[in-house]
Parts: C-alpha cells; sequence; structure tokens
C-alpha cells in the first residue's frame, strides 16, 4: 500500500532573538490512506510548526532545515518549495485547517457567495454549476443548506468551522490536516465537528486526516493512529488503541495517564504528573529530550539521543528503555 | 536601527532645545530693540539679517525658539495632565461620569477653536506666551483621554484588577497604581505628539496674529513677516529660518515619537 | 457558610436599556465548610458572573450571597469588605493576565498582607513558606517579572497566595484550563493539600465535567444562567436528569468508551 504521505526527518526551526528554536528536529512519520492520525503533544512540542512543514508551509521566521517530504512516494515536496508546492498541491491534494480557522472566512461575503467563487475559479464551473455543487456538498456533510445565504457572524462558531472544514475540502483533496479545530467550542458543537471529519472520510471526500490536538480523549474517539510528540521530536506512534492500553514511551506513558476525563477508572488511578518545564528548544538537552524529567532515565538517556525504531506491528517509539537498550 | 532613529531624532531635537535655550549666551544681541539698518541682508554683524524694524533676526529666532519651546511643553502637560485624569475616571467610573466626561471631551473636540480663540482675543488683547499655551492645553486633551479611557475599561476587566481589588485597594488607588502606570509609554509618546501639535498651532495662531501678542516666538516672527509681505520682497533671511527651525522641532518630534514606539514596542521591529 | 439566593444578573446593554441579557438566573446553592463544590457549564452559562458576584466584584442586580449569616452585599465599611477578602477568595483561570506586567510576580504575594493585621512581622519568611508550600523553589520566583516565568509557576504562585492568607473559602475560576495537560495534577494536587491541612472549601468553575467529577463533593450544573442539576458525582454521571445534563455527559469525549453515533 503506497503512503499518502511520508515526512523523512524533517527538520524546521525558527529564528528567534534568543536563537533558533529547533520546534522540528528530525520527524519521520508517514500518513496512510483511510488513517487518521492524531498528533498529541504539548504547548511548545512542535505539531503545529509540523502540519505547516506537512504541506510546506514555511515562512520566515521558519525555515526548512533538511529533510524530505514524499507525497504518494513520488515527489518530494522538499524539493519543490513553497512556490509550486502552494500553486500545484494546497487545497488540490493536502489542505490545512490552521488554529483559529472560525475567523478564517471573508466577514464582508456570504458563504456561499465565497464557496462559488472557489469552485468557479478552479473546477471552470458557471454559476448555476457552481451553486449545485456547493448546496450538493452541504448536504453531503448534514450543514444546512440555509448557511449559504449568510454572512460569516451570522453563523454559530460551531457552524463556522464546519463551514471553513467543508471550504478546503471542496476539491477533494487527499489529505487533510486540522490543527486544534475544537478547542475554542463546547462539547456538544465539538463532536458534531469530529462527526463531520469523519464523514470526510467515510464519504470520501479526503482519503486521510491528520489531526493535532492536545485534548487525547478526543483522538481516542476519532483517531485510528497517534503520534506523541516532545520537545520537537515524535517519541512514540502506533495504533490508537495499543498506545493507550500500553503507551512504551514513560513520557506517552504520562500524557495519557494525565487526561481528565468523568470517568471512575481516572479518579480510582489518579493523575499522572510530571514536574518541570519542557525544555529550552534553543538549547534542548543533551541526549534525550526527556530525561531530565523522565522518572525512569537511564545513564545511557543522558549521553545519546534514542532513534524512532520500529517494533513492529506498525509501532515506533524512541526510548532506549523501550527498546532495551543499555 | 530603531535605535539609529531614536539616537538621530533625540539629538536633532536636543540641538533645537540647545538653540533656544542656550543660544542667549552665545548671542547675546536684544531681539526686540534696532539694532541696526532696516531690512539688511544677512552679513557678519547680523548673521540673519535684520527685520524691518531694525531688530536682529538671529536674536529674535532665539528667543522665538525658547518661547515657542515652553509654550509646546506647557501646553503639553496641562493637556496631558487633563487628559489622564479625564481618562481614567471616565474608564474606570463608566456609567453616568463617563457619558459626560466624554461629551464634553466632544464638545471640545468639535468646538470651533478659532471662534474661541477670536473671543479671547477681543477680551484679552496682551496675551503672553502662558497665555496661549494654556488655551491650547486646554484644547488638546480629548484625543489622549479618550485613548486612555478606552485602554482603561479594557484593563480594568484583567484578572490582576480583581486580584488588587480583593486585598482592599480601593478604586482611585488601583487606576492610578495598577493601570495608569501600564499605559506611561503610550501616554509619553504622544505627550510628544502632543508638544509638536502644539508648537505647530502657535506658530499657526501667532501668525495669524490671535496668538502670541506679548513677546517673541516663532509665531510672531511669521506674523511681522508677513505683515512686511516678506515672501513677495524676497526676504528669505526672515521667513525661512522661523519656518526651518519650527520644521526641524517638529519633524524631531514626531521621528522621535515613532523611535519610542519601537522602543517600548519590541514586537514593531520584528518583521 | 457560604448561602446564594436567587441570584440574578441581568446584562443591560445601551443608554436606553434596549438589549438584556440575563447571565444568571435566580441562581440558588449552598456551600458547607471544607465542602469542595463544582460550578459546571460551558461558555455563556453564567459560571464566571455567578463567581464574580460571590467574590464581591460584581453586585448582583437581585439576590443574595450569604457568608457565615451576613448578607456580603451590604457591608459598608472598608474593614467588613477586607475582613470578607480575607476569609473567600478568588483564583482566576489566566496565569498572564493575572499578573500585572509593570510590577514584580511576587507583589501578588506581598499585596495580601493588606488585607492583614498591620503588626504582621516576617513577611519575607511568610512569603517563602507559602512559595515552598506550593513546591516553587524561592529563588527561582521571587524577584522576577512575570513574563520571566512558566505558566506553570505562576498558576503555582496564584495558590501560594492562598497559602499566606489560608482563606474558609475559594473560589477558583478555570484554575488549571491554561495549563498543560502533565502540569495539571500538581495543581489539582494543590487544591487537595489546602483542602486537607486548613479545610478550606473550595468552589471550581468549570466547563470541564472531568475535574469536577475528580474533585468535587458535589456538582451543580448550570446552563443559560440556572442551575439544571445537583448532585454527588457519581450520580450526575450515572443518573442524569436534565436533559442538559444527559447531551453534556453524552458529548464528553471519554477514554474508556468510544462513541457510538459518530
Amino acid at each position: 500500500m503506497n503512503a499518502l504521505l511520508v515526512a523523512e526527518d524533517v527538520k524546521a526551526y525558527y529564528s528567534s532573538s534568543k536563537g533558533l528554536v529547533r520546534a522540528v528536529d528530525g520527524v519521520s512519520v508517514d500518513i496512510d490512506p483511510g488513517d487518521v492520525l492524531g498528533v498529541a503533544g504539548e504547548s511548545g512540542c512542535g505539531k503545529s510548526t509540523l502540519s505547516n512543514v506537512l504541506m510546506m508551509n514555511i515562512r520566515p521566521p521558519l525555515s526548512f532545515l533538511g529533510g524530505k517530504v514524499l507525497l504518494d512516494g513520488k515527489q518530494d515536496l522538499a524539493a519543490m518549495g513553497r512556490e509550486k508546492v502552494k500553486a500545484q498541491v494546497w487545497g488540490r491534494v493536502i489542505t490545512l485547517v490552521p488554529q483559529s480557522a472560525l475567523n478564517a472566512l471573508v466577514p464582508t461575503r456570504k458563504v456561499g457567495a465565497f464557496i462559488k467563487d472557489v469552485l468557479r475559479y478552479h473546477l471552470k464551473l458557471n454559476a448555476r454549476e457552481a451553486w449545485a455543487l456547493a448546496e450538493k456538498r452541504f448536504q453531503e456533510l448534514g450543514l444546512p443548506v440555509e448557511a449559504l445565504t449568510k454572512y460569516p457572524h451570522q453563523l454559530s462558531g460551531g457552524m463556522r468551522q464546519r463551514v471553513v472544514i467543508s471550504v478546503v475540502t471542496l476539491l477533494n483533496p487527499k489529505l487533510l490536516i486540522v490543527d486544534e479545530p475544537t478547542s475554542a467550542l463546547d462539547v456538544s458543537t465539538q463532536k458534531q465537528v469530529l462527526k463531520m471529519l469523519l464523514h470526510l472520510g467515510a464519504k470520501h471526500i479526503v482519503r486521510a486526516i491528520v489531526f493535532i490536538a492536545h485534548d487525547i480523549a478526543i483522538l481516542r474517539q476519532i483517531a485510528t493512529r497517534i503520534a506523541i510528540m516532545y520537545a520537537g521530536k515524535v517519541v512514540e506512534v502506533g495504533p490508537m488503541e495499543r498506545v493507550f492500553q500500553g503507551p512504551l514511551h514513560p513520557y506517552a506513558y504520562s500524557l495519557i495517564h494525565s487526561v481528565l476525563t468523568p470517568e471512575p477508572e481516572v479518579r480510582e488511578r489518579g493523575l499522572s504528573y510530571i514536574a518541570g518545564e519542557p525544555p529550552d528548544l534553543v538549547h534542548p538537552p543533551e541526549g534525550c529530550r526527556f530525561h531530565p524529567r523522565c522518572p525512569r532515565s537511564l545513564p545511557i538517556c543522558s549521553r545519546e539521543e534514542p532513534p524512532l525504531i520500529g517494533l513492529g506491528e506498525d509501532r515506533f517509539v524512541a526510548c532506549h528503555l523501550a527498546l532495551g537498550r543499555h | 536601527m530603531g535605535n539609529a532613529r531614536l539616537v538621530v531624532s533625540a539629538a536633532l531635537f536636543l540641538a533645537v532645545v540647545l538653540f533656544g535655550l542656550a543660544g542667549r549666551w552665545a548671542y547675546p544681541v536684544d531681539p526686540v530693540s534696532r539694532v541696526g539698518g532696516k531690512l539688511q541682508t544677512p552679513s557678519w554683524e547680523h548673521p540673519l539679517g535684520t527685520d524691518v524694524q531694525g531688530r536682529d533676526v538671529l536674536a529674535q529666532l532665539i528667543h522665538g525658539t525658547g518661547t515657542s519651546l515652553s509654550i509646546g511643553i506647557t501646553a503639553s502637560v496641562i493637556a496631558v495632565a487633563i487628559a489622564i485624569v479625564v481618562g481614567v475616571i471616565s474608564g474606570y467610573r463608566g456609567g453616568l461620569m463617563d457619558d459626560s466626561l466624554m461629551a464634553s471631551a466632544n464638545v471640545v473636540l468639535a468646538f470651533p477653536v478659532i471662534l474661541l480663540l477670536l473671543v479671547v482675543a477681543v477680551f484679552v488683547p496682551v496675551r503672553s506666551p502662558m497665555v496661549v499655551a494654556l488655551l491650547i492645553g486646554f484644547t488638546s486633551w480629548p484625543g489622549l483621554a479618550r485613548a486612555i479611557r478606552s485602554q482603561i475599561m479594557s484593563l480594568k476587566e484583567r484578572e490582576f484588577v480583581f486580584l488588587s481589588r480583593m486585598t482592599g485597594c480601593g478604586g482611585v488607588r488601583i487606576a492610578f497604581v495598577d493601570l495608569l502606570p501600564n499605559m506611561m509609554t503610550y501616554v509619553f509618546t504622544s505627550s510628544v505628539v502632543i508638544m509638536s501639535a502644539a508648537m505647530l498651532a502657535e506658530a499657526g495662531l501667532s501668525m495669524i496674529g490671535v496668538g502670541v501678542t506679548k513677546g517673541t516666538s516663532l509665531g510672531t516672527m511669521l506674523f511681522w513677516a508677513q505683515l512686511s509681505d516678506a515672501v513677495r520682497r524676497g526676504l528669505f533671511w526672515w521667513f525661512i529660518p522661523p519656518g526651518g527651525v519650527l520644521t526641524v522641532a517638529c519633524a524631531s518630534l514626531l521621528l522621535l515619537a515613532t523611535a519610542l514606539d519601537q522602543f517600548f514596542n519590541p514586537r514593531l521591529k520584528e518583521r | 457558610m457560604l448561602k446564594v439566593s436567587d441570584l440574578t444578573e441581568v446584562y443591560t446593554a445601551g443608554f436606553l436599556q434596549r438589549g438584556s441579557v440575563v447571565a444568571v438566573d435566580e441562581a440558588n446553592f449552598a456551600v458547607q465548610e471544607g465542602e469542595t463544590v463544582s460550578l459546571v457549564g460551558e461558555s455563556g452559562s453564567g459560571k464566571t458572573t455567578t463567581a464574580h458576584i460571590i467574590l464581591r466584584l460584581l453586585p448582583p442586580t437581585s439576590g443574595k450571597v450569604v457568608f457565615e449569616g451576613r448578607d456580603i452585599w451590604a457591608f459598608k465599611t472598608r474593614k467588613e469588605l477586607k475582613g470578607y477578602w480575607h476569609k473567600v477568595h478568588g483564583i482566576f483561570q489566566d496565569p498572564y493576565a493575572a499578573f500585572n506586567p509593570i510590577y514584580k510576580a511576587d507583589r501578588i504575594l506581598y499585596q495580601v498582607f493588606n488585607l492583614m493585621d498591620r503588626g504582621v512581622r516576617n513577611r519575607r519568611r511568610l512569603v517563602r513558606e507559602a512559595l515552598e508550600a506550593v513546591k516553587l523553589r524561592p529563588e527561582e520566583v521571587l524577584g522576577r517579572y512575570s513574563h520571566q516565568l512558566s505558566g506553570g509557576q505562576r498558576q503555582r504562585m496564584m495558590v501560594a497566595r492562598c497559602y499566606l492568607l489560608k482563606p474558609q473559602l475559594i473560589v477558583a475560576d478555570e484554575p488549571v484550563s491554561m495549563v498543560d495537560a502533565s502540569g495539571r495534577a500538581g495543581i489539582l494536587k494543590l487544591f487537595l493539600e489546602l483542602r486537607d491541612l486548613y479545610g478550606t472549601a473550595v468552589v471550581f468553575i468549570t466547563h470541564d465535567l472531568g475535574l469536577a467529577y475528580y474533585m468535587s463533593h458535589r456538582i451543580l450544573v448550570m446552563h443559560k444562567g440556572r442551575i439544571v442539576e445537583e448532585g454527588a458525582p457519581e450520580k450526575i454521571l450515572g443518573d442524569p436528569q436534565h436533559s442538559y445534563t444527559r447531551k453534556l455527559i453524552a458529548d464528553i469525549p471519554l477514554i474508556g468508551r468510544k462513541w457510538e453515533d459518530i
């Protein structure tokens, strides 16, 4: 099975007044058709930067410093450069819904007019055909057709988010990347948006989704695979159920056990806690980046950085302890 | 790069200040008495020549700059003081107090100042620089007051204000100890801009005769020059210097204001 | 200890009062000594407004808040107010907005001596002890400005404020929503310690039912300004009565159970 998108050892750094911030520092991850890949991690782990890197949306102060991003196993988006990728790939093959996209709709145009223009431009349809397609797409996704006649401010936050998602997927891109699409929404609206995302996959409007979130409980509900990031690196990847039942990396373990859901197990078990703060990405620690806070670190952890190694059955982990290396 | 702008503009303005305040020691000529022939072109004896009454133009320029600067500063201080009091009370109190203070600000803003000045000119025919400074100061506060008010209104809902209130701090203390210091950089930058506007206002008013009548300012120089038809008669040594100094002073002040803005908000520097 | 009766807060907009929003609609509840109660609701439910009224920051349109038998909105003297705030204090959610950027961070600790007797000596020692109680190293935070501290450090300093005051009731508005998942347990533990050591009652204001379930003796569910359901955590979760509560529980993503209708 051909992977849809493969990132190989990608590095992207920010230049800041304090130096080079190694936001994404050697990340390898692949996305297959049918995947809903959840990317989890806390603030500063690099997951949002990664979402931009995957589609080469890289502009100063961010720079791409190395690695490959292979689309369909053939084209290296990194070699193509931002402009070419923007012209050929964005919207058609890969599309991104960044954080706070709720406010991305032009406030002075009705939603339907905007969508119509997008369709007419890209698919060369006339006004009537474009409108019909817009209506059809809204119906497919369970959105009220009346919303097409409204201005963005007349729609609720959740509706706007769903409209934005439907707009970016109008051209049926293969890969949809969403970054924290539901953090500003209440619980019920959040579920509607998640439902819609899964529908996009079920109806083959998109082939795969990368879902970036800090709330692991959401990922538990909709992701098929999960990648956990820490300090610019991926520390564990694998099928969602397996990683949840038995996380191998100590950070992944702590993260999963610090989720606060209203369930008896959580109350009985108690919440996991990691003392300290994530490291400074300008001068990250030697060896494994998590070792200063790791409850189970070994001597080798402070000397050598653990590589991300496959353990079979699609599980990868970057940890000396988990890999049995002393 | 921002630092260069700060240094240059501050230096320029300081030069003007030095000229206006200390110049009279370097060039101790009386600006109001006849010291030479009428309308003499620049010479070694009178580097900027003389005006229609034989008075030394350079001496006038030095004194005039000093006067205009002091009017500028005084007006700015008055305007800022009023703006702070009105803005803070209006923003923090809200309600009826806010509505009435803002209504008065609107009145001041909308009022035709020329009319006011003409009326004043009738009742106060001899106007010292201080009078003019007061007039300008009392009409320049609404803009800053509104800005302060809106800042206060947004800041007063911040959690740190709640925390201060819960330690028993009263409204006045919160407004002046907690809130106002957060805006001082903005207020300071604004006062620089107001000073520049005040100097220009003084020059314009004095030039048409409703400003300073007692004393020498850059504006009065222009008034007398204009009265003697200096432009048409080509008396460049008389009408160019006051305008020139005024331009340098105001331009350097405005440049200083933008440099200060950048200095206080480093984020503006990042491109 | 604290009793809220028929509390109503109506916001009106415009000079001629054209638009009005009922933020809190006849809320009634009580908090006993040492109890941990959570007021759970989504944004716009009126929970933060209720918190501000209880903390004496916002006057109610109607209704009463009675603390230890006295109507808190009938206080007249500064002394009475200070006395109240010594016993009932607040912790807020945003560790950034809680600090005045132009002053040093420890000001939020030294400020509270205003509420105590004038003759409090050893202020520095008390401040250091409070910082140590929240597992902060005094050398790391004293003398620093808030932008030099991390979000977790700042939130701990807010809790340290309560260690200094030892109030009888803390109203905590979303105290961990802006803290990373891995740091939450640490902050929550501090609340539990305050409860165990000093018998402090806590009212948590939160949208997170998980937090409410984990920490409280009793949960109150707020919706559109009204308290629609009240009960012990197990009961609210196991046997929700009100339709809003039921929908809320059905829509929360859980770890142990997957949604069927998605």
